[in-house]
Formats: structure tokens, sequence, C-alpha cells
């Protein structure tokens, strides 16, 4: 750690990546600082949402020695990452789970919010991590502030690690699923990660070959609300998708509203609602996921739900590359964790040149690693997709290291 | 539909999309990623977009700016469609029979698609 205080911060500005950014710095083990957090005259609350708060106490518990500070107004945040522990028992974990609460205010966000960064540091810590995640304010199912499910995280980005050597022992149970609530309302639900295969470094990933969408399964969940929802919109899916692949499959889960307890002990029942999550698989195993949940206000038939689900997924195919979008961000982060060796992975034009993409890249030169090389996949330019070669910094698990 | 965007992309003046472009541009810290990606896609900002500015202008005194502003936004997973144009896109027969390239049954009729 001595070596730590002569680091000079690392200067980001803004709020959008965060979470990334925080990751990268939990990482490369390198304190940075964020200024101008929704500082702009135009918005209208300044500084560090709920739901950033929520996260940054995630990070907390689940390293040690990590030092958080944020300005009066939330607009400028330090942060000094520890060890990635995991839910090492003494560490704020209990009985080796670390129980974390979504509060009432974070229910902007879906619990995937919380989920999918998590799992980048998971591989890296030092014993295994389980979290529960649980309160008013978390959602398992897809938001509109455009979370994926955490049906979408089990089945389209937690299949991803394998790749990196991530394999054993992960899993994401849904204990109790809830719905994005109406103004005033609350959430809910129970999800449980565990994620216990740690690894020293990720492999080298080399992916190239989309291959072709072979089978399409999915998870359609109904929520207090009567499962017809779930075949309703089962039934439009298939007739968008049964053209292109015969081989589809989606599960149905009903499941009752989730309760919670109010102080004086009589229950109050969370939100309902009822969504579809579906992946598409190619013969290379390749994933390609979309998902679309009834708003909270409603007004939208199930039938409709699943179409735009289907038409989702068709779109998330058509931008091609072996990875999707809404996986690319833990791809390229594991990829630049690697042994120091170039990995490669094809990715769609649509999906590298987004402003997410662009930006992962530059935040990732910053905290040191050598800038991406981009060339054409094959010898269709303009249209095919894009080989991405990135040089690992075999930077994994510094915080076992420096320990 | 999408041929025409590619047939617009393909003889368009400057030609978008090029890989080569993409690479000078990553890491061109003049250029927020926003305009990175315009720049790569070819999405000039030509008058049409100034006329619009200058609307914003106008009214802006009355009316709270639009916050379109890409610092404003928040990081989401999902993008936002067009549901109605998608389900256009979708049923058309051409773009179907296009695109069955991209999944296994695909492979016998039509073009042969990419990767094998």
């Amino acid at each position: 750690m001595a070596s730590e205080t002569s680091q000079s911060l690392l200067r980001f500005t803004g709020h959008r990546h965060l979470r990334t950014r925080l990751v990268l710095a939990t990482l490369t083990g390198r304190p940075i600082r964020i200024s101008q957090i929704r500082a702009s005259s135009s918005s209208t609350t300044p500084g560090l949402t709920p739901p950033e708060v929520s996260f940054l106490r995630l990070l907390d518990s689940i390293t040690n020695g990590s030092a958080i500070e944020f300005s009066m107004t939330g607009t400028t945040l330090v942060y000094r990452p520890g060890l990635i522990t995991g839910s090492a028992e003494g560490l704020g974990a209990q009985g080796g789970v670390i129980r974390h609460e979504i509060g009432r205010e974070c229910r902007d966000r879906g619990a995937s919010w919380w989920i999918v960064p998590l799992c980048i540091l998971a591989g890296f810590a030092k014993a295994g991590v389980n979290v529960v995640f649980h309160g008013e304010g978390c959602i398992t199912a897809a938001t509109p502030g455009g979370d994926v499910s955490v049906d979408t995280v089990r089945t389209a980005i937690l299949p991803l690690y394998k790749n990196f050597g991530m394999e054993r022992n992960i899993e994401i149970r849904v204990l109790k699923r809830s719905c994005s609530p109406p103004r005033g309302g609350f959430a809910g639900g129970e999800v449980q990660l565990v994620f216990n295969h740690q690894v020293r470094l990720p492999k080298t990933l080399h992916l190239l070959n989309p291959g072709r969408v072979k089978r399409i399964r999915g998870v359609a969940y109904a929520v207090g609300v009567s499962g017809s929802n779930n075949a309703r919109a089962i039934e439009a899916a298939r007739g968008v998708l049964n053209k292109f692949v015969p081989d589809t499959y989606i599960f149905s889960d009903v499941a009752k509203a989730p309760l919670l307890e109010n102080k004086d002990g009589t229950k109050k029942k969370g939100a309902v609602g009822f969504g579809l999550s579906l992946v598409g698989e190619s013969s290379t195993n390749c994933l390609y996921s979309a998902d679309v949940a009834s708003p909270p206000e409603g007004g939208v038939p199930a039938e409709d739900i699943g179409k735009r689900a289907a038409y989702q997924l068709l779109e998330s195919i058509e931008r091609g590359g072996c990875v999707e979008k809404t996986a690319v961000e833990s791809v390229m982060v594991l990829m630049s964790m690697g042994s120091e060796d170039v990995g490669r992975v094809a990715l769609g034009r649509e999906v590298l040149g987004s402003e997410e993409v662009v930006q992962l890249g530059r935040d990732l030169s910053v905290v040191g690693h050598s800038g991406w090389g981009l060339r054409d996949a094959g010898e269709a330019k303009e249209d095919g997709d894009v080989v991405v070669s990135v040089v690992g910094r075999g930077v994994g698990n510094v915080g076992r290291k420096i320990a | 539909s999408n041929l025409r965007e590619n047939a617009k992309r393909m003889h368009g003046r400057n030609r978008p999309y090029r890989t080569t472009d993409l690479a000078k541009m990553m890491y061109n810290l003049t250029l927020s990623p926003a305009e990175v990606v315009k720049k790569w896609r070819g999405e000039l900002e030509d008058d049409e977009e100034d006329v619009e500015i200058e609307d914003e202008v106008d009214d802006d005194f009355f009316k709270k700016r639009k916050s379109d502003n890409p610092e404003d936004a928040e990081d989401r997973y999902i993008p936002i469609f067009d549901y109605a144009a998608l389900e256009e896109k979708w049923e058309d027969e051409e773009n179907i029979e296009a695109f069955k390239s991209r999944f296994a049954i695909g492979h016998l009729n039509g073009k042969s698609g990419d990767g094998d």
C-alpha cells in the first residue's frame, strides 16, 4: 500500500461511465478523482445519485481498505481502492454472505446495474463473492432506465466468463421477482449472486467468428399478474422469431408479488408487472440478448412486449460481432486484465462505434492500458465486423499481489 | 430499409465506417466520444441541424432546455428503439430473407453469410 500514496490521482469528469471507472480503479489499484458529477447548470439534481452512492457502498463491502470521499455537494468523488476481498467473513459479510440493501430511493435502476460491474470484480476477489441484493429498490426485471433483467445477466453475460476461464460455481438466483414500481411504489425483489471461481489472470480471448444463430432461449416472467401474460408474450415473440429459428424455447415463470414487512408488522405488496428476456445463441457460442418489461404505469399488452423483445433481439443480432453491446464492457475489461498477450475479439461496427465503447477504450488508456488495435475482419470492408486487438496488462488481482 | 442505407453508405461522399478512421479518432481527445461516433458514421453536421439549434434558441427563454445533451444523459444498457419502425423493418419479406444468412437454417438459401 505504500506505493499508493505516491501514485497520483487519475482524473475523470462527469457522471457517465461512473461504475466502469470505479471498477477499473479497483482492478488496477489506482486511486481516482471524478469531478463535475452532474455539475452542469442544466442538471436539476447535482452530484451523485442514490444508486451511485449505493454502488460505492457495495464496493466498500467487497473490498478492504477502500477510502471513499465526496465533496459537500457530491459533485466530486475521490476513490482509493483497497483489496478485493469478496464475501470473506468478518468484513461486512455474515456467514459468507453480504446482504446489500437497495433502498427505495434507488428504484430507478435495476439490480443488474449493480450486478454486472460486480461480476467483473468478482473474478479477481481473494475469497468467493456471495451477495444478496434486496430491499425496496431491488428490481429484478428490466427497467425503463434501460437496465436489463437479472435473467439476461444470467443467460447472456455470465456464460461469457467461461471464455476467460471462469466457469465453476457462478450463479444468479432470483429469490423474489419484482418489477419496476410506479411513482411512489416500491419493488422489493431479492436476487443472489454467487461467484466462486476466482482466477489469477483471465485467459486470453480469441473470439473472431460470430457463427450463425442456432437457438433462442428466454424467460418470460409475470410478477403478481396472471401467467397468461407470459403465454401471450411468448406466443407473439415466437411469431416473429420462428421465421428465423425454429429452435425457440421460452420458459415461463409466474411469481407472486413480493411482500415486504412494514415497521408495524403488516405486509405491503411490491410492484407488479411482466416482461420477457430473450437470448440468441450462435453456433460458436456467441450470445445476443433482448429485454422488454411492461412499463410501471402499465398499458402495454403482453403481445406488444413479446414482439418488441423479438425485434430487439433481431436488432442485436443484426449489429453483428461476437459480443453484443450489453456485454461488451465486461468482455473488454476482462480482456484488458488478461495475461500479457494479445487477445482478439470481433465486434459489430455499431457496437464498437458507440459512445460507451469509445469512452471505455479511452478510460482503459487512462488507467495505463495500451490502445486497441483495429482492423477489418476478413475482406468485407465497411460492412463486416472489426477485429479489436487488446494487449492484456497482466494486472489481474493486483490486490492479492500487493497484499 | 437496410439496402438503401447500405447503398448510401457505399456511395456516400466521405466513406463512413472506415476502420482506419475510427482507429485515428479513438484516442484523439479533442473529439468527444459522441463526435467520434458521429464522424465515423458519416453523419455530417449539415445545415438541417443548424436550423434546429436556432429554433431552440428562440424559445429557450420560456422552455426548459431539452436535455438531449449527451452529457446529461444517464448510462443505459438497452437502447431506446422506435418499435413501430422496427416492426415495419422486420415484417418486410426482403429484409427477412436477407437476414436469414445469420441463422443456422439460412445457409441453404441465398447468399453465403459471414464466417462459417
